[in-house]
């Protein structure tokens, strides 16, 4: 396996232009679609099939009572433990050399089991192809040697594309500037890989608790449920099981 | 709160899961009268086992019919590119691939052994009947022991693979393989009994013997709801309440209270209790196959709805 890749995305940089949503949109040749209006500057509501970037504008409170207004470009978060590659049943959706998650389309046969799976919203499914669909992390750039056409467009370098270890080094060391700023909740966002899911490899610096943003405090790998939910089945039917042997046991004498 | 998507599995798949555990709840209750006297017990293993097969045989149709590319099913089980990295546990064996964690996957195994095993079993009864005096008890012992493992993951799977999701009235519920499960053995006795019933069969005792598993069945069908519901109340997981709300107060609440809980649960257990009239027997086991239809339905359509 070659050295896993991320992005890094800093909201403190980030000026919601949306050239990364646009550049997503030309590289990997996603049609347009019907505008939403969500309430705010924020176009779709949610990851769809044909937008794999999401500026998310969130307008809240700040401390003082005024106007707080967060922005983050969304993306796939390429867990080190993903829920959507663990559900997947038909094994098109696979960890590649570098470390990302894709779905293959050639194998991908629209179960939609992923679209329930991903703790954080991401696949959607495509009626038109009747597949899953997400963010590749540009998969034919980097085979290329390119880092992601969201990470190239990004004016602000508020996303940047590179390898992880050196990524996160960086994202650590951002973190304690922006405190010694004054920004006293800012924090990173999945780079933690003994945090959970193993750590994201498109990790976040945010400046606000992570519920601010619209994102998960602890995500949850759904698979982890399946040996407690399958005990208790085992449970379930031990009681039917031995129902079933009193009902239909051999009652003394003959009948 | 984040943003969740869903995979807005439709009616279709939710009649799957009940003729599922239909089938596996038969398979295992003919199985073992069969084992425990398969000749005192032959009316009960005759007409569980041909239940059995006839439950499953629309159960593919349906989840193919299903699918975004239909043609693609096999890929459910084969791989095309068996060198991917596709999983935390995946087995590779040849073309084929194997995921543990994937309950879709192992679904789709147990269903194809179990529909293999179904057919013997059946076929095995009808051998029986057509030439008296053939004795295939020995063969079916080995079908009924192997296709009741099969028939029991069949039930309960469907039940394991919401609670591996992301959805938060599944994620958090832990009880959802138990409940349906018992919703199989409540759903296949009930069935067993209406049939034997219309065939003038359920002399001799038979009846009364199904009845002693469609007690317990309901029993454990309500105690496995009940923990079911306090788990996702007591999570305090994200958004587990608000789908919760929807399930006991929304706008599912009808069909769950008055569908799931009331003609589908327990007017059908106080006339399993009070009655042994051949009429109200009979629509007691129609009831418990809505309840068991429904209890299904309406957990997933609440948990399947998109949060803001």
């Amino acid at each position: 396996m070659a050295r896993t890749v991320a992005m890094f995305t800093d909201v403190s940089l980030c000026i919601g232009c949306r050239a990364c949503q646009v550049a997503c949109k030309q590289w990997n040749q996603l049609p347009a679609e019907e505008p939403e209006w969500t309430g705010t500057y924020q176009n779709h509501a949610n990851f769809t099939d044909k937008s794999y970037r999401l500026v998310r504008f969130f307008e809240q409170k700040d401390d003082k009572g005024g106007l707080q207004w967060n922005l983050m470009s969304d993306v796939c978060k390429h867990c080190a433990e993903a829920g959507c590659l663990e559900a997947c049943p038909t094994g098109a959706i696979y960890r590649t050399q570098y470390g990302t998650v894709n779905i293959n389309q050639d194998i991908c046969n629209g179960c939609r089991y992923c679209v329930s799976a991903c703790p954080f919203g991401v696949v959607a499914f495509n009626h038109d192809t009747g597949r899953a669909s997400k963010c590749t992390f540009c998969n034919d750039r980097l085979h290329n040697g390119l880092g992601p056409a969201c990470a190239k467009a990004c004016p602000t370098e508020s996303i940047q594309f590179g390898f992880r270890d050196e990524l996160a080094a960086k994202a650590r060391k951002r973190v304690e500037e922006l405190k010694k700023m004054g920004y006293k909740n800012a924090q990173l966002y999945g780079e933690d890989q003994n945090g959970p899911l193993g750590g994201l490899n498109a990790f976040f610096l945010l400046l606000d608790k992570p519920s601010g943003y619209g994102l998960p405090v602890k995500p949850r790998l759904p698979q982890n449920n399946v040996f407690v939910d399958s005990l208790l089945s085992i449970g379930s039917a031990l009681l039917v099981g031995i129902g079933a042997i009193v009902a239909f046991r051999e009652r003394g004498g003959k009948e | 709160m984040p943003l969740l998507q869903s995979a807005d599995w439709p009616l279709l798949i939710d009649l799957y899961f009940f003729l599922a555990g239909l089938a596996g709840g038969a398979f295992v209750i003919a199985a073992i009268a069969d084992l425990l006297g398969g000749e005192r017990n032959r009316s009960v293993v005759r007409v569980g086992y041909y239940l059995a097969l006839l439950a499953v045989i629309p159960c593919p149709i349906f989840l193919i019919v299903d699918l975004g590319v239909p043609s693609r099913f096999l890929h459910m089980l084969m791989s095309l590119k068996p060198d991917q990295a596709i999983g935390a546990a995946a087995i590779n064996i040849g073309q084929f691939h194997i995921k543990p964690f994937s309950p879709m996957n192992m679904g789709a195994w147990a269903l194809l052994g179990f529909s293999a095993l179904a057919f013997l079993a059946a076929l095995s009864v009808f051998l029986e009947d057509a030439k008296r005096g053939r004795d295939l008890s020995a063969f079916r012992a080995t079908v009924g022991i192997i296709g009741g493992f099969f028939g029991f993951f069949l039930a309960a799977y469907p039940g394991v693979l919401l609670g591996a999701t992301a959805r938060p009235l599944f994620q958090n519920g832990s009880f959802l393989g138990a409940l349906f499960l018992a919703v199989g053995a409540s759903s296949g006795a009930a069935a067993i009994a209406l049939i034997l019933s219309f065939l003038g069969q359920g002399a001799g005792g038979t009846l009364g013997q199904l009845r002693q598993i469609i007690i317990p069945a309901l029993l454990l069908q309500a105690a496995t709801l009940a923990l079911f519901l306090l788990r996702v109340g007591m999570s305090g997981g994200e958004g587990a309440a608000q789908s919760l709300a929807l399930l006991l107060s929304g706008p599912y609440s009808l069909i769950f209270w008055v569908g799931a809980v009331a003609v589908g649960l327990v007017v059908p257990f106080v006339l399993q209790i009070v009655t042994r009239q051949p009429g109200l027997v009979a629509i007691s086991a129609v009831l418990i196959l809505v309840g068991g239809f429904l209890v299904k339905y309406v957990i997933i359509a609440a948990g399947q709805v998109v949060l803001s």
